[in-house]
């Protein structure tokens, strides 16, 4: 399959700190990618990077998905959980980059609407306000989101954190079934358990450099973290 | 009743356009509070009102009591102080609600000096406290307008604000900078502080935006019911303080915004959520079997 997503001798900085140099990769349409490392490794910046919301020191992001395609499930403390949302109201706010300020949300549009919180156990909560949800239902919702999106490059970081066992299931299964209609998956992960059952490839950033591996030439050390002295290939592997 | 009611309506021209330019006003602050409160920044529409007052002051030293030229004066100094509190924000990388509590204190300052340098401080008062009953045609036509415009205006933002209170990042990733939806925010909310200064002075303005907006809170958590309910208390407000006025010979403004201050103690006392009573009366539930909570 042709790569939607390529990046090019990327360098990313937060302020006048250097967190990633010289990183080459390409990401499939249909692929799940798990970007592992430890905490402060960059991931949440490469995320930040292929979003357009950072801008590259050096090389390129080269992106064959437009914006209103590319979707994005942040970590749950970014969000604003006291802002009086319904569950339902945030499913349909997916509908906006293709809608914007002015297009009525039709029929079509909340059919689909339910169609997606069906498949997500959402059906009961569909009123609830954010504010209320356990941190697996709001996961959910915010799922929801992306599916109504219709995205084709979605990235996920920290999607299972504060999630309860029954949801990470429903999660993986509605990714992997995103995967199989040829969305590219890009998802920050600790727990390789899930990395095993999830990511077709592994990107693993350790200081500011990446490496690639499959989830079965992924060596492990004892603290759960990536041994990083088994790195196999560094650069586009698909 | 009805007599005491409608009768200053019928019966004064300076009252009905007093009424037009205080439902006018109503309709379009309190929704724009209601955004200020959940972006958590109830404090940063205090701070604008100040903030207004030196390009009134310039306004009113180039010519003399002209709502116009003290409006577009208002309307350039808030513009101005909210575009340096944010470069100064985005170059020093301190919060932006500190660089505008910076700068407010600055603005108050040169507007009272400015205002001393030719003024009395009857025409402090006037411009620091406002008077509703002094709306003339000019001063209603320009209210009217802003309002108008601001509801066009905050129409076609009102997805994209939504978006960016709950995960400005969603937004970025979109292509959209945030800083520009906050920045045309912000010009908005100068732009209905400068109309309001005329009936509720630079320094009351920003009550009608907020005490609304924050008294809605105890009753909907709903967007669209924050916004109903806010507008509902904005107009409440603006109809009944000024019969009050009216009635006892009270200054209009306070009496405006002291009957938005009361329904906001009230609401915090007896509303449905979060206030004292509601709290009250959750602790004395008795604790409900697993499946009841759905």
């Amino acid at each position: 399959m042709a790569a939607i997503l390529t990046l090019e001798s990327l360098s990313l900085a937060q302020g006048n700190r250097l967190v990633l140099e010289d990183l080459n990769g390409e990401f499939d349409a249909g692929s799940i990618t798990a970007l592992v490392g430890p905490n402060g490794a960059g991931k949440s910046t490469l995320v930040q990077g292929i979003m357009g919301v950072l801008r590259p020191l050096r090389g390129r992001v080269r992106c064959q998905v437009p914006h209103a395609r590319r979707a994005w499930l942040p970590q749950q403390l970014a969000l604003d959980l006291s802002f009086p949302m319904s569950v339902e109201e945030l499913v349909m706010s997916g509908c906006w980059p293709t809608h914007g300020s002015f297009r009525r949300y039709g029929p079509a549009e909340y059919r689909r609407g339910q169609a997606v919180m069906q498949r997500l156990g959402l059906q009961a909560l569909e009123h609830r306000p954010l504010g209320e949800l356990s941190g697996g239902q709001r996961q959910r919702a915010l799922l929801g989101r992306t599916l109504m999106q219709e995205a084709q490059l979605l990235l996920l970081d920290e999607p299972f954190a504060n999630v309860d066992a029954a949801t990470v299931e429903l999660l993986i299964e509605t990714l992997r079934d995103m995967a199989a209609d040829g969305v590219s998956v890009i998802i920050v992960l600790h727990d390789h358990d899930q990395l095993r059952r999830l990511a077709d490839r592994v990107l693993h950033l350790d200081r500011g450099h990446g490496h690639w591996y499959t989830p079965q030439t992924m060596a492990w050390a004892p603290n759960g973290q990536p041994a990083t002295a088994a790195a196999t290939t560094q650069g586009p592997t698909s | 009743m009805i007599d005491w009611l409608i009768s200053p309506l019928l019966d004064f021209g300076f009252m009905r356009r007093a009424l037009v330019a205080g439902l006018a006003l109503s309709l379009v602050a309190p929704p724009l509070g209601v955004f200020l409160t959940l972006r958590g920044m109830s404090l940063v529409g205090d701070a604008m009102a100040h903030a207004v007052l030196p390009g009134v002051a310039v306004g009113f030293l180039l010519a003399g009591f002209s709502l116009p030229a003290m409006s577009l004066g208002g309307l350039a100094a808030g513009l101005l102080v909210a575009g340096l509190a944010g470069s100064v924000s985005r170059l020093t990388g301190h919060r932006e609600d500190s660089a505008i509590a910076s700068f407010y204190l600055i603005s108050l300052a040169a507007g009272v000096m400015l205002i001393s340098l030719r003024g009395s401080s009857v025409d402090l008062t006037h411009v620091l406290f406002g008077s509703i009953l002094a709306v003339d045609t000019t001063a209603l036509w320009l209210i009217v307008g802003v309002s108008s415009a601001t509801l066009v205006v905050l129409a076609a933002i009102f997805r994209i604000l939504v978006v960016e209170c709950l995960d400005p990042l969603f937004l970025r990733g979109q292509g959209i900078r945030g800083g520009a939806v906050h920045g045309l925010f912000l010009g908005l909310m100068v732009l209905n502080l400068t109309a309001g200064f005329q009936t509720l002075g630079t320094l009351m303005a920003v009550g009608l935006m907020m005490l609304p907006a924050t008294a809605a809170r105890f009753w909907s958590k709903r967007l669209e019911g924050l916004m109903g309910l806010a507008i509902a208390i904005g107009m409440l407000s603006s109809v009944g303080g000024l019969l009050l006025s009216y009635h006892a010979g009270l200054p209009s403004g306070p009496c405006i915004i002291l009957l938005a201050g009361a329904i906001y103690l009230l609401s915090a006392l007896f509303g449905r959520y979060h206030s004292v009573f509601a709290r009250w009366r959750r602790r004395v539930q008795p604790i409900l079997p697993p499946d009841a909570h759905g």
